[in-house]
């Protein structure tokens, strides 16, 4: 069994690239793969509060890379969803404590233990950002629809490209009312200008802070939208690359309809 | 609702265009952003090229990106001080 790789980054902070990890790693999971989920946001974890795993930390991804522990005893198993696994960032170290180096070493490890690896990159596109994508096997860039996040996103798709990877974008909280009305990028617009592979459109969704707040799966609440979409992105992801990408859609009022009718919006 | 009716009239500037011209544009400029390293080392390479045929002034050679609105281009500027010979 030789595990896949899967790093999430993005270039800019800030636009989801956390809850997409943690959503598409525990949505792969429910899919029935073993799934280790790695913080490599060293100095400024975070991925262990949004999965409500912050109270069984003992030993870090630092600790596995420097040889202080065992992978297994790093790997915290998420107890509502089996086969779930979270190797948190260090706190206290810096982010040049990790190599390339080591990373590849500890990435070999992983492979042998896991179907799914899922990276959670810093934003920047410094040290860490190296460290997260040196033993990629497949890279995925988060973007929301604003004019610096698809900036960021072009300079990182170019650095993954730089290291043979073929990266494949989500774009992240979509507001098609907003859209519709001409105040926010379509999706389209926004693939339009980068020219990449897509994986998956994710709406905005006020879920998603609620369940960062009980530190809850995104994915295991039917209700919520932008859960259902990174449920979608996992299975493309798990081989069911022809499912089709559900597009947003903003529900029409009948004020709209009707001047849409008399040709007022478009 | 009739304020909203008649902005429908008035022709609007949507934004959303706007980033999307904006983008391409600086997605463009982006790429064309050469690093000083990048600069020294082509500098090299075209010297050792040229050297080969004509002794150049290589103190007061220059090279340079230049950008207009539509094109960019690379300029090298050289004084020419003598045709080698070729050897045989």
């Amino acid at each position: 069994m030789e595990g896949k790789i899967i790093v999430v980054t993005s270039g800019k902070g800030g636009v989801g690239k956390t809850t997409a990890t943690s959503s598409i790693g525990a949505a792969l999971a429910l899919e029935g793969n073993r799934v280790a989920i790695v913080d490599m946001d060293i100095g400024l974890r975070n991925l262990d509060v949004v999965m409500g795993l912050e109270n069984r930390i003992v030993f870090n991804i630092v600790d596995v890379v420097q040889d202080r522990c065992k992978v297994e005893q790093a790997a915290i198993r998420d107890r509502r969803i089996e086969n779930l696994f979270l190797i948190p960032a260090s706190q206290s170290d810096n982010k040049d404590v990790l190599t390339t180096a080591g990373v590849e070493r500890v990435a070999r490890q992983l492979r042998s233990k896991f179907d799914f690896i899922i990276m959670d990159s810093p934003a920047g596109i410094e040290r860490g950002f190296e460290n997260s994508v040196v033993a990629a096997d497949e890279a995925l860039v988060v973007c929301t629809p604003d004019v610096s996040a698809v900036r960021d996103a072009d300079r990182v798709i170019g650095l993954l490209y730089a290291k043979s990877l073929n990266p494949k974008l989500i774009v992240n909280r979509i507001e098609p009312a907003r859209v519709v009305r001409g105040e926010m990028l379509s999706h389209e617009d926004v693939l339009e200008v980068l020219s990449i592979d897509l994986v998956g459109l994710v709406p905005m969704d006020e879920k998603v802070l609620i369940s960062s707040n009980t530190g809850t799966p995104l994915v295991l609440q039917n209700d919520s939208k932008a859960g259902m979409a990174f449920r979608q992105i996992a299975r493309r992801l798990n081989g069911e690359e022809e499912l089709p990408i559900e597009m947003p859609v903003y529900k029409t009022s009948m004020w709209h309809k009707i001047s849409k009718t008399f040709g007022l919006k478009q | 609702m009739l304020s909203g009716l008649f902005k429908r009239f008035t022709t609007r500037k949507n934004s959303r265009d706007d980033a999307k011209k904006r983008l391409q544009f600086s997605l463009i400029y982006d790429k064309l952003e050469v690093n000083d390293t990048t600069l020294t080392d082509l500098q090299q390479d075209i010297v050792d090229v040229i050297s080969k045929y004509f002794e150049i002034d290589t103190d007061s050679l220059e090279l340079k990106v230049k950008r207009d609105d539509n094109v960019s281009a690379l300029v090298f500027n050289t004084p020419i001080l003598h045709v080698k010979r070729k050897k045989a």
